[in-house]
């Protein structure tokens, strides 16, 4: 199969999960996929209740990839995410027992909860995607993304993530509210939970591995690459902005714009797909002036600046 | 972003047509269709971003060409000769690649051509694309300048418009010191090339009395009396008239007042002349033999026909006069014969004495005249400027001893002559002959052609001319009209054309002759009405056209663009009126909008469209093809509905 139809399998993936399991969560299902195919980590910061757990599971059903979860309180330790290692009485030696991270898809529910150590143990491991553990390193499992939510509203007893770390996540979105007809239909059927375990994987891990490779190859013509440094110069000079974006929130839009490109069928970048990803690739990354905003507010002020920049038609 | 060289190319192209379209009519068909050749030639490469025509057929095409202008030139035909070769130049660059260098030969050779555009017709046009032209120049100057520095520089849209407005300031700030530089500062009086006469020694020349016998050597000088534009005469009619001599006291001829009224009879062929006098102390105006009427504000006319300026001197001035050239000028009034007889005490025997043999011998003035002059030409005097008799006697010794002397002794010897035989008569002062200037129709005359003559009235005929001095038996060596033919004086009469176009145009022409133009010029734009346009103003048309078409091609310069920009345009526009989705100036990616309008076609133009644009490719003739094909399919769609 040539690239320009491998792509096919995960257009097809998206559809059938829109509109089988997810219906009304197109967005972040699809932004989901850039994530995985770009190699990045997303957060999904939005009420509980939502789905953002079903839409991991899901993801993590429908790619046959492993799946492990981290329910994070302040009085986690990174050894539970990371694992340790354990005495075997019978062989006479310790052995080291891998925690949850080892999985392909870890999904890090209410991050903010963890105290920071932890948050920084976790995340040091998303970027490196090794785990040291008493002077041994492991190394994380082929595609490895995590899902990390977080509750905007309840904030006493959180540790909210520092801009440093925030900047690690490729993604991070909302999920909202469904449509009233769907959220009825939601309603009315009860939850997907128990179909999950019933789904035939339509994706395997190589063609993840592979399709990795093909959105690295998607053609970024020169003028794109303008748009993107257009758009960060952009942050960089508003008013509004106190720290605009880094070239590592570059990277990762343009990253993110080729798998966006590559969910669309496509082998080269249009400006659509960084207008189409930035906002959820950026908006997080952003440090305002005149205290916090949320990540809400943030995709607003960046949506304006967004606009005020024309698209290289030519 | 906008390309620094498409706006210059652009540019340059106006500031051609700007100097061709005021010429175009004037021109022969063989220019003119290099013209419009060279230009179409350069338009077509331009847009083509490739030039067949390389610079080094440019160049010998027109070594060529010159050459064969250079033999049509001419004195009789100057100008059409130049005019072709500057427009074929012209035309030549416009069709070549327009680097920097050859940008500003279009700009030049345009500023020519407007220039010379002049030299046929000198209409309000001329101003308006002059003004035009200093625009465009100075915008396209400091363009060139950013592209000299880098060919590929792009501007923004905000940094254009400055740069625009820079290249419109730059003529405004300095139209103060055109105002300086033209009417004021050329009005200094000084000739251009007065160096070149040699200086004068005092002289032969002009002056307000007539004083036979004070020098024993007169030197001549060349310096330049006035310029007399006129249709060319025989060399014999011209003398031209200055003041009028009437009293003789002592050695001394003078002009006293009093002189009794005359009233001249204006007949045969009259001769309008436009002349420029040098700036000098004498306040008599000159103009062919004999004036009947001079132009000029601050005039005094004598009834003997002296003409005489009464505003302040040493100023340039010129006036328009009108002469008769007829020998005589009939007087119908009684003359006052008493006036023109008067003779001073102490006349010297000897003279009077052959004045009255004369008087007795005539039996009326004309054969007492016909008498005086055989005696003259009979009485083998010479013509000389030195060795001259001086002192009290010298007219006496003139007549009778030495019998040489220059043009004062001849008509004061003839005059005293003549009252003493009973003719009145007077003596005129002024100048004979002249120079031909074939290239700017004058006479050009020099103070070395003063003169004194004769004038003697005789009843029935009036006032007839006699020059004594042509009586002289060396007169033909002196009065040969060949005599000076030489090269040197052919380079004087070049020289002098300059130096007379600039005492014309610039210095005499005075300030509120300019004025009036520029008010006549403002009037005529201000009389306009449309329909005045499309009947006679098709120039104004044109220069209005000029400038739309301009500001259109800087507004969205479509005609220059490439076939992807184009097309895309094309996509847009009809996304908009089909959907009525407005996603100009990069508001909209492509297939937001095919996502938004939900449109087949629209989804595939953006899939081909995207497909090579932003795989930094161009598109293919096939895709091209489709995508036109699209567009068409839309329309009809949209007829369809």
């Amino acid at each position: 199969m040539s690239p320009s139809t491998r792509n096919q399998v995960f257009i097809e993936m998206l559809e059938t999960l829109s509109r089988d399991y997810l219906q009304g969560k197109e967005d972040v299902l699809r932004l989901s996929v850039i994530a995985l195919l770009s190699g990045g980590h997303i957060l999904i910061e939005d009420l509980p209740g939502l789905g953002k757990t079903t839409v991991a599971l899901t993801l993590a059903a429908i790619t046959g990839l492993s799946f492990g979860r981290v329910q994070c309180t302040s009085d986690l330790l990174p050894s539970d995410i990371t694992g340790l290692s354990v005495f075997n009485r019978d062989e006479g030696q310790f052995s080291f027992q891998p925690g949850p991270i080892f999985n392909n898809i870890v999904l890090l529910d209410e991050i903010n909860r963890a105290m920071p150590r932890t948050q920084s143990a976790m995340l040091e491991a998303m970027e490196e995607r090794r785990v040291t553990v008493e002077g041994v390193t492991h190394h994380l499992p082929g595609p490895f993304m995590v899902f990390a939510t977080q509750n905007p509203s309840d904030q006493s007893g959180t540790f909210p993530l520092p801009e440093s770390q925030l900047d690690r996540f490729l993604i991070c979105t909302d999920i909202g509210y469904p449509p009233r007809a769907l959220e009825r239909g939601i309603i009315a059927g009860g939850g997907i939970r128990e179909r999950i375990s019933d789904m035939t994987p339509l994706v395997t891990q190589d063609d993840i591995m592979t399709a990795r490779r093909d959105v690295h190859s998607v053609y970024l013509s020169d003028k794109v690459l303008d748009y993107i440094h257009a758009l960060i110069i952009a942050t960089r000079s508003d008013e509004l902005i106190q720290t605009g974006l880094s070239t590592r929130a570059g990277i990762n839009l343009a990253q993110a714009s080729r798998a966006s490109a590559y969910l669309a069928g496509r082998d080269y970048v249009a400006p659509d797909d960084v207008r189409n990803t930035a906002v959820a690739v950026c908006a997080h990354r952003l440090v305002m002036r005149g205290g916090e905003l949320s990540a809400s507010e943030r995709g607003i002020v960046l949506r304006t600046i967004i606009d005020r920049i024309p698209l290289p038609l030519v | 972003m906008v390309s620094i060289r498409l706006i210059a190319a652009i540019l340059t192209y106006a500031i051609g047509l700007c100097g061709i379209l005021p010429l175009f009519p004037w021109l022969t068909t063989v220019p003119r269709l290099v013209l419009a050749a060279g230009l179409l030639a350069g338009l077509w490469q331009d847009s083509r971003k490739s030039w067949l025509i390389k610079p080094w057929m440019q160049n010998s095409v027109i070594v060529p060409v010159f050459l064969y202008y250079a033999v049509q030139f001419s004195r009789a035909n100057p100008i059409q000769p130049v005019v072709s070769l500057l427009a074929i130049m012209l035309a030549v660059r416009l069709a070549g690649e327009k680097t920097v260098r050859h940008s500003l030969q279009i700009h030049v050779l345009a500023l020519f051509c407007l220039a010379s555009s002049s030299l046929f017709d000198l209409s309000p046009m001329f101003l308006l694309y002059l003004g035009l032209m200093l625009f465009l120049v100075a915008i396209a100057l400091i363009l060139l300048a950013f592209q000299s520095q880098e060919n590929s520089m792009l501007l923004s849209r905000a940094e254009l418009r400055k740069v625009l407005l820079a290249g419109c300031l730059m003529p405004l700030l300095s139209l103060p010191l055109l105002l300086v530089f033209f009417p004021i500062l050329p009005r200094t009086q000084l000739p251009l090339w007065n160096f070149l006469s040699s200086p004068a020694v005092r002289t032969s020349g002009y002056s307000d009395k007539v004083e036979p016998g004070v020098q024993p050597n007169v030197g001549e000088s060349r310096a330049l009396a006035f310029r007399a534009e006129m249709a060319r005469q025989q060399q014999q009619q011209l003398y031209w008239r200055g003041s009028v001599f009437n009293r003789l006291q002592e050695n001394r001829w003078v002009r006293v007042e009093g002189i009794p009224s005359e009233q001249p009879v204006s007949g045969g062929v009259s001769i309008d002349q436009l002349i420029y006098p040098e700036p000098s102390v004498s306040r008599v105006l000159i103009a062919l033999d004999r004036p009947a009427d001079i132009r000029l504000t601050r005039l005094k006319r004598s009834p003997d026909g002296v003409f005489e300026y009464t505003g302040p001197l040493g100023r340039r001035i010129n006036y328009q006069a009108r002469s008769v050239t007829a020998g005589a000028v009939a007087a119908n009034a009684p003359l006052n014969r008493r006036f023109y007889l008067h003779l001073p005490e102490g006349i010297p025997p000897r003279i009077t004495g052959l004045a009255g043999e004369i008087g007795r011998l005539g039996r009326n003035d004309l054969e007492r005249l016909t008498l005086l002059e055989t005696h003259f030409r009979n009485g083998n005097y010479r013509y000389s400027m030195s060795g001259l008799p001086t002192g009290e006697r010298a007219l006496e010794q003139f007549i009778f001893d030495g019998k040489q002397g220059h043009c004062e002794f001849f008509a004061s010897a003839f005059a005293v002559l003549l009252r003493g035989a009973g003719v009145p008569c007077r003596l005129v002062g002024g100048y004979v002959g002249g120079d031909y200037n074939q290239l700017g129709g004058y006479y050009l005359v020099s103070e070395d052609m003063a003169h004194v003559w004769v004038e003697a009235f005789i009843e029935g005929r009036g006032w007839l001319r006699i020059d004594p001095s042509s009586f002289a038996s060396n007169a033909g060596e002196v009065w040969n009209p060949e005599k000076s033919r030489s090269l040197m004086l052919r380079l004087r009469l070049s020289l002098d054309y300059l130096n007379y176009q600039w005492n014309r145009t610039v210095i005499v022409y005075d300030f509120e002759q300019q004025f009036e133009f520029v008010r006549r010029a403002g009037k005529r734009l201000h009389g306009i009405n449309p329909a005045g346009i499309i009947g006679s103003g098709w120039p104004y048309l044109a220069a209005i056209s000029l400038f739309g078409t301009l500001l259109y091609m800087i507004r969205n310069t479509t005609l220059f663009r490439r076939r992807e920009e184009r097309i895309l345009r094309r996509f847009l526009k009809r996304v908009g009126t089909e959907f009525g989705i407005d996603a100009g100036q990069g508001r909209m990616g492509l297939f937001e909008i095919a996502e938004r309008v939900g449109n087949e076609r629209v989804g595939e133009f953006a899939a081909i469209y995207s497909g090579a644009v932003y795989r930094d490719r161009r598109l293919t003739d096939q895709e091209y093809r489709r995508l036109r094909q699209i567009l068409r399919e839309l329309n009809q769609a949209r007829k369809a509905l």
